[in-house]
């Protein structure tokens, strides 16, 4: 196991900047996710991590020691692909003790470790197959034995379940984070998936553009998002936004909508934004009420018609249309609505979120 | 009833394609029967009308007469010699060259391999004169290496390999066999190689074939009798006056085994190779 560190860290392709001067700490045994949509840099940050390629900047640094300069080979760290990248005419033995069989390390030394690895993800009877012969998830298994095998200094996931149909994903997922929980080896991994990366991780950071929006705990990045970027990408349902502006009266702010309407803010929530400044206004769908049910009494209320009803099973999406947008709300109590009927939501004041509008 | 006339005109059509067929294969494989029954024939008989299309009884006369006209199996030797370790290192510097152009980014690295895929429209006869005041400033003329060393890193084998590299091997392999700690050396030995194995067989086969058959350089490098290749060997009997021609035809014919053997074994991957990429698997 090793800390990992990146000091400064930029990544240039010709003309483009797609890594920023990036400073990041991974804590020995910490399971760091990286999140972000797609083109913001978190696989070659992770590429870069592993040694497949150079930065144009900065260093990495594992252990205290930089590492920026040494081969993959020689950075014992271990990487899962996306792809599982498993070699095609070698058996799942072969696979995972390719490592081993490089190192230079005695057969019985290499069939004791890889039988161990084969134990501990549930593969010894697989040993003697191709590839070819596994199902999804077993080569995902595979993939993450001939990682297991090489006892390294850090675990690098490259979105090792997106290969995956949704049940498998959720049962892989399970079993990564018990693997971690057993092994405590630093692991960085890198998803766009927020559900993944707040169910694994210890630690998030939310990129965009090749620059760090923000590093935090799942719970941190969920309550208090550092700007509607993170507010927008953490959740599911996503973040409602509406534009509007933010008014003092007195001790008081509040959140005017587009239609007049008045939402209180906290001052935590407030923050620096100065009076009558164009704001975001942030919504979760699993914080608005729907009123007219006696199922929100806050203060806050916004008025809306009900365009839409999204059921789940658990509970239902609603649609409704605000300040002309849709607001997606999450009704708990399945209550009986209908469609094109006027509702009225209502939200703590706790969780109204503003942000500076971009 | 259109149902009925529909299969009886496919029933028909399938007919003629395979008329068509069969015709195509009796074209194909007669010269080979003809020179195979050629070889057990006196040289009247050869030139009798009409020529016998049957197996004669000068078999073993017509070998005696070519062990007579030419150190055959020493010959045969030569040949194999040059075919074998051109073949064998043509497999190998191709499909390192070709790793080169798949796996390394490199300045110019497009441009070379776009003039490198444009040398193989130049006419090989254009580069005979080239060949040979090249081969001489050497100093191997007149030497078994001229013949086969000269196309180890040939153009067609490079771009062939290369070409099913590209179809069938992910660069995510390549980095998780770095990451697992494999030098370049080994990447290409343990984990590129054993997933190409039907372009190798293919650019085997071919490079074989074009070696054995190769007349043009053998007639202008060699000119020791004892370093001759079959078809020089054969070539320069047939400028006798009265030649044996049972004896050619048995020569020629023998000449052929090897050939037919190395396809009846690699056909297989040879079509593999071939048609890699064509079907999306």
């Amino acid at each position: 196991m090793a800390s990992l560190e990146l000091v400064n860290l930029s990544k240039t392709f010709g003309q483009v900047k797609v890594l920023h001067n990036l400073d990041l700490t991974v804590k020995e045994g910490e399971f760091l996710a990286l999140v972000g949509p797609s083109g913001c840099g978190k696989s070659t940050l992770l590429r870069i991590i592993a040694g497949l390629d150079d930065a144009s900047d900065g260093l990495v640094v594992m252990d205290g020691d930089d590492v920026s300069e040494l081969s993959p080979r020689e950075r014992n760290v271990a990487m899962v692909f996306q792809s599982y990248a498993l070699y095609p005419h070698m058996t799942v033995e072969e696979n995972i003790g390719f490592n081993l069989r490089i190192s230079g390390l005695s057969k019985a030394e290499i069939a004791s470790r890889v039988e161990e690895a084969a134990q501990t993800l549930d593969l010894t009877e697989l040993l003697k197959r191709k590839p070819s012969q596994l199902s999804g998830g077993q080569r995902q298994r595979v993939a993450m034995g001939r990682a297991l095998v090489r006892n390294p200094d850090a675990f690098l996931f490259d979105e090792p379940l997106s290969n995956l149909d949704a049940k498998l994903r959720v049962q892989m997922r399970e079993e990564i984070k018990r693997l971690h929980k057993k092994v405590r080896t630093t692991s960085v991994y890198v998803t766009h998936d927020q559900i993944e990366a707040m169910t694994l991780a210890d630690r998030i950071v939310i990129m965009k553009d090749g620059r760090i929006q923000q590093i935090g705990s799942p719970t941190e990045l969920y309550r208090e998002p550092n700007n509607a970027f993170v507010a927008g990408f953490i959740g599911s349902p996503a973040m409602n936004f509406l534009p509007g502006r933010l008014l003092f009266e007195g001790d008081d702010r509040f959140a005017v909508l587009t239609d007049g309407t008045r939402l209180a803010v906290t001052d935590e929530r407030a923050g620096e934004i100065a009076n009558n400044a164009a704001i975001q206004v942030g919504l979760r769908p699993e914080h608005l009420r729907v009123a007219a049910q006696g199922d929100g009494d806050h203060a806050n209320r916004l008025a809306g018609t009900l365009d839409l009803i999204e059921p789940t099973g658990a509970q239902n999406h609603l649609k409704v249309s605000v300040c002309d947008q849709l607001l997606t709300v999450v009704d708990s109590q399945l209550v009986s609505l209908d469609i094109d009927q006027p509702v009225t939501l209502s939200i703590d004041p706790n969780q109204v979120y503003v942000f500076a509008a971009a | 009833m259109a149902k009925t006339a529909t299969s009886a005109f496919k029933k028909s059509s399938n007919w003629v394609v395979q008329a068509i067929l069969i015709f195509g294969v009796l074209v194909t494989i007669f010269p080979f029967v003809w020179v195979a029954l050629m070889g057990t024939h006196s040289r009247s008989d050869i030139f009798s009308s009409p020529p016998p299309f049957y197996v004669g009884d000068r078999l073993m006369e017509n070998y005696a007469k070519l062990l007579e006209i030419m150190p055959f199996w020493t010959v045969l030797g030569n040949s194999l010699f040059v075919s074998v370790l051109g073949t064998l290192g043509a497999v190998l510097f191709c499909s390192m060259c070709a790793y080169g152009f798949f796996a390394f980014d490199f300045r110019g690295k497009n441009i070379i391999f776009g003039i490198m895929v444009a040398s193989m429209m130049v006419p090989p006869v254009l580069t005979l004169i080239p060949f040979f005041l090249t081969v001489k400033f050497l100093g191997i003329l007149d030497t078994h290496f001229a013949l086969w060393f000269p196309g180890v890193a040939n153009a067609f084998g490079i771009f062939l390999i290369r070409q099913y590299m590209v179809t069938s091997i992910t660069r995510d392999l390549l980095d998780a066999a770095k990451v697992d700690g494999a030098s370049e050396l080994r990447i290409y030995w343990s984990v590129v190689l054993p997933l190409i194995k039907p372009a190798l067989a293919t650019l085997a086969i071919v490079m074989f074939i074009g070696l054995w058959n190769n007349f043009l350089a053998p007639l202008i490098v060699i000119s020791s009798p004892d370093k001759y290749v079959l078809t020089l060997a054969l070539r320069s009997v047939q400028s006798l006056a009265n030649s044996p021609w049972g004896a050619v035809m048995l020569g020629t014919f023998l000449s052929m085994v090897p050939l037919l053997l190395a396809f009846v074994f690699f056909s297989k991957q040879m079509m593999a190779g071939l048609t890699a990429g064509a079907v999306k698997g």
